[in-house]
Formats: structure tokens, sequence, C-alpha cells
């Protein structure tokens, strides 16, 4: 046993005896609050040195697709590939998936392809929208018709300027 | 399951047969009899001591001052102490640490230096780690442009990654030489002694691969000298050269290679040999200086490594961040403009000062005469590796005296061509 231990034992026990006689209780009182305050600043700056690390590794913000324009160039599909009513395919926005397709009635729409369900990019199908990771299909107006997926797509206002497709956002409120 | 359990035959399906209410037809059913244990032939009983002495023989017994170290038996950390324990012999382990000691004198400054290295190393971890959250080795410099413009404190950490590196191999200079004239090297601390050595080798390597990775003028034309003064080795230069830098000249696959060099297998080599060193330190103890060998035992002052010691260091680790953050605040590492192979190299470009002294010695020994000034270099790591060999004898002896006055020697070449070569 060295000093240090013979020493806090004598404070130790004379503390009791100080307690006992309801003596002088401020010796402990003291030693208590001091350890509060250090364990408390202690807490402080370790919370202090974490907040920088967590800004730091907090999600970024995605960057808007539609950008300053409003309006988004669509690739890989083609006013020509939309021509014919009940063709469709598969394009891209920004760093985004899209289905544009046209309706047997001859009108040209546009979703947003990533699924409702689990967020899988949908495949246009021909006849539908298919989603394959699990079974979701969707109608050529993006309802959900089959399958786990909750919601219908998001639309998308598609729209063709100097033989390219631009999507912009509908009025409706986006979703997923 | 019980021991109970395990002696019978798996293969009887004893439910079906005690439980009248299934009959199963493929089953004979078990006379009752038989189902009790004493009375299977197929087993001998076995004397309720012997069971006990069984079923015990998984776990170890606690020794009786590690019963009275622990908290009291029916208190949940008594409990789990005790439930530890029984499972893990280690307590000679504990028993041990809570012995070691630290010798107080007034040397004992120069113990805190190679905790602070540590320190530093922890720092470098976590900033390193964080940093490779955002960093790319395919687009290392607008990555990096990125963590330092965009991230939030980004800057600060690759900052704080640039100041712990300098600080962490400062420390270990300063470990070096304080080891070095505490005599600390003599026997039987040779191997603790190399390991160190070891890893100021491998912190000065990780260094060097990290210079490389932001990928600015700075740092590509420094990892094109250092590497063709590799090449300049005789016999094998050439091809160690080409190795490191995946052909020709430093290009973007010499990133391909420092990166993971500095990341994973340098950082693991560090750790093994630090594991290695540390473990020697503890085992050992830590060295005596020979003033304080001679003192009376009664005059001998100690700490208790734990917790005494320990809680001393807290407040030096404490003021060592407020140094990096001071340092990384008022001097933040700059990015300079990105590495482009075809444009002169920076005004006033300087290898960082651990290497300045090979630096130096480069322009001091120009033409013919650079192996010379490489040779020379390259004897000061072989002096401090062969001196625990040499200089052995407690107390010193001539040989002792000759290593100090060589060790002081050293120091002011080293401080004087690093100064010289930063002022220069």
């Amino acid at each position: 046993m060295t000093d240090a231990d013979k020493a806090g034992e004598v404070r130790r026990s004379s503390g009791v005896a100080q307690n006992e006689v309801g003596g002088r209780q401020g010796v402990d009182r003291g030693r208590r609050r001091f350890l509060w305050v250090t364990g408390g600043l202690g807490l402080a700056w370790l919370g202090l040195a974490a907040y920088p690390i967590y800004r730091y590794l907090a999600p970024r913000p995605a960057p808007d697709p539609f950008g300053e324009e409003g309006r988004a160039l669509v690739k890989k599909v083609s006013p020509a590939d939309v021509a014919a009513p009940g063709s469709g395919a598969n394009g891209s926005y920004g760093q985004r998936g899209c289905i544009v397709l046209r309706t047997p009635e001859g009108e040209l729409r546009a979703f947003d392809s990533k699924c409702t369900h689990a967020g899988c990019n949908v495949n246009f199908a021909g006849d539908r929208i298919f989603c394959h990771c699990h079974g979701g299909m969707y109608d050529f107006g993006g309802k959900n018709v089959a399958g786990p997926p909750p919601r219908p797509l998001t639309p998308l206002r598609v729209f063709e300027e100097n033989g390219v497709l631009y999507v912009a956002p509908t009025d409706r409120k986006q979703e997923g | 399951m019980t021991v109970d359990d395990t002696r019978r035959d798996p293969g009887i399906p004893v439910a079906a047969g005690r439980e009248e209410r299934s009959p199963d037809p493929r089953f004979v059913p078990i006379p009752p009899e038989a189902e009790e244990r004493s009375s299977d032939p197929r087993f001998v009983p076995i004397p309720p001591e012997a069971e006990e002495r069984f079923s015990d023989s998984r776990f170890v017994t606690i020794p009786p001052e590690a019963e009275e170290a622990l908290p009291p038996a029916d208190t949940v950390t008594g409990k789990l102490g005790r439930a530890f324990f029984r499972r893990l012999p280690v307590w000679p382990l504990v028993e041990f640490l809570s012995k070691k000691k630290v010798p107080r004198h007034r040397h004992s400054f120069w113990y805190t230096i190679g905790s602070m290295a540590l320190f530093f190393l922890v720092v470098q971890i976590v900033t390193g780690v964080l940093l490779m959250v955002y960093y790319s080795p395919s687009q290392p410099w607008s990555s990096v442009q990125r963590i330092v413009m965009e991230i939030p404190f980004g800057g600060l950490l690759r900052s704080i990654h640039h100041w712990s590196a300098n600080l962490m191999l400062l420390a270990l200079f300063v470990h070096l030489f304080s080891t070095f004239f505490m005599k600390a090297y003599r026997p039987p601390r040779e191997l603790t002694w190399l390991t160190g050595l070891a890893l100021l080798g491998t912190t000065m390597f990780l260094g060097f691969s990290g210079y490389l990775l932001p990928w600015d003028d700075l740092s590509f034309f420094a990892t094109r000298v250092g590497i063709s003064e590799l090449e300049k080795m005789p016999l094998l230069g050439t091809w160690i050269a080409g190795l490191a830098r995946g052909g020709p000249d430093v290009t973007v696959d010499t990133i391909g290679r420092f990166y993971p060099l500095h990341v994973v297998v340098l950082p693991l080599l560090l750790l093994a040999v630090l594991s290695v060193h540390l473990f020697f330190v503890q085992v050992q103890g830590v060295s005596e200086p020979d003033s304080f060998r001679a003192l009376p035992p009664e005059q001998k002052r100690y700490h208790r490594f734990f917790s005494e010691y320990l809680v001393n260091e807290i407040p030096i680790w404490m003021a060592l961040a407020a140094l990096l953050v001071a340092l990384s605040a008022l001097f933040p590492r700059v990015l300079a403009p990105e590495a482009d192979p075809a444009a002169a190299a920076p005004e006033g470009i300087k290898p960082e000062w651990y290497f300045m002294v090979p630096f130096q010695m480069l322009k001091l020994f120009p033409g013919s005469l650079e192996l010379l000034g490489m040779a020379l270099t390259g004897l000061i790591p072989v002096l401090f590796l062969v001196v625990p060999f040499v200089d052995r004898s407690v107390p010193a002896d001539r040989r002792g005296r000759v290593a100090t006055r060589v060790g002081v020697a050293f120091l002011v070449y080293l401080v004087a061509m690093t100064v010289w070569g930063m002022v220069s």
C-alpha cells in the first residue's frame, strides 16, 4: 500500500466519522462538486470536439436536378423515340432516372423512375411500367396498379424544345 | 441443455413414449423405469461431487486477491467482474498493470514525449479516417479542394491532420534523443530501441506517402524529387524507384500505390510494431537513468501508472489538442494549384522539415559527390541502429561517454542542417 493509499484511507475514514457526528460535511461536498464540475467540463470538451466532426459528416443536400433554369435536359430519350402512341423509354435527367412515354391516346408524359416502394428505378416494359426488384407495376398514368408500391410514380412535366426533351417539376408536391 | 440431457441418446424420442396422448406407431414406448437415468444400463452413474467438478472445469477459480479487489459479489459490477475473471484467467495481468510504476526524478518529463506521439497518432487516425470519407484517389486534387472549400470543417480537419503529422514526427525525434541521452537503449532494452527506430522510419514513410495525395504542385514535385533521389541509389535504385512510381514518372498511378500504403499498409505496420514496442515497455518497465538507479531504495520515488501517472497525462493531451486546433486555425494548410507535370516547379519549393537534412546534403554535395552526401546521410540511422550493441555497460564507461558526445554532435548537425535548409 502506497502512501497515497494510506492518506486516502485516512481521509475517507475521517470523513465518515465527521458525517456520523454531523460535523463538517463541507469537505466531501466540495470534493463531490469538484468531480461534477470536472466531469461536466470534460463532457463539454468532448461535445466541442464532436460538433465539427458531426457537421463534417452531416448529410449533404442533393443538387436540384432542375437547376436554376427550373428544367432539366432529358438524356437517352429523343422526341423520335416517343413519337408513336404507346411508345416509351427510360432516360435520365440530372443524376436521376425518368421514364418518358406517349399514351395510346397520344399524350406525352414523364415520370421520375424511382419506385415508390423501395427506390429501384422502374422499367418501361412496352405495355406497362414494371419494377424488377419486387414486381411493382404502374400504368401509363403512373398509378400503382399491382405489387407492393404504395403510391403512384412522381409525375414530371415534359416538353419538347429545339428537338430535345426537357422535364420540369409539376405544380404538384414532389414525392420521394 | 443440462448435463442430464447430454447423456441421453438423442435418437430415442423420450417424449413420444412418455406422452400417451400422441402414440407414434413407429416407436416402441419406453418403460417408465428405463426413463430413470440411474437404471439405464448404458450409463455409469456419476457421483454428485464428480458432476460438480465436471460442470465447473470450464471455469477458472478467481484468486483470493481478486475476490478482495472486485466489488461485492451482490452488486451488478461485482457479478460481471466475477463472471469475466471466471472465464478469462487474466487476473495476473491486471495485478501486474496495477503495480506498474513510473520513476519520479528531474528527467521524468521526457517520459511524456512518447505518450504525446501516441496522442498525435490517435489524432492522425481519427482525422485520417474522416478525410477518407470525401477523398477520392481518382480525383485527388478536386476532392481535396471540395474538402477544403465545401465540406463544413473540412479545411480544419485537413490542417489538423497536417499539423498533427508534423508534431508527431517532432515528438518522435525528441523521444529518440531523450531516450538516447538517458541511455535507455542499453540492455535489456535493445529491442524496444530498435522497434522505436522502426516506428520513426514508418512514420516518415507515412509522411512522404501522405504528402502526394492532395496532388497539388508541391506534392507532385516533392514526390518526384524524393523518388529520383532514391533512383540514384547504387544497384537497386532504378528498380525501386520504378516500382514506387508505377512508371518512369510520378502520375496518378503513383497515387494508386501511395494511397493504400498511406491508409492501410503503413498504419497496420505502425500499429503492429507499436504494440510490440509498448508491450516491451510494459513488461520491462520504463528505463531508469543511472542517477536514479544509484539512489538508495528509500529515496526512489515513483508514480503509479494506473492511474496517478495516466491522469496527469490528460491535461497534457488536452493542451496538445488545443495547440493543434490553434495552429490549424492560424496557419491552415494551403492547397496549392493542381499538379501539372509539364509546368515549372513552384518557386522556393522545399521538402518538409523532417526531410530537410538529405535535401541540404544534396545541395552541399553536387555532381559526383552526391553519392558521398547520401552515404553520409545514410550513416545516421546506421549509427542509431548499432548504438545499443556498442554502449552496453552500467554505469557508463568510455564508450558511453563517446555515445553521448556523438549524440550531441548528431543533434547539433541535424538541427543546424534543418535550420540551414529552411532559411537558405
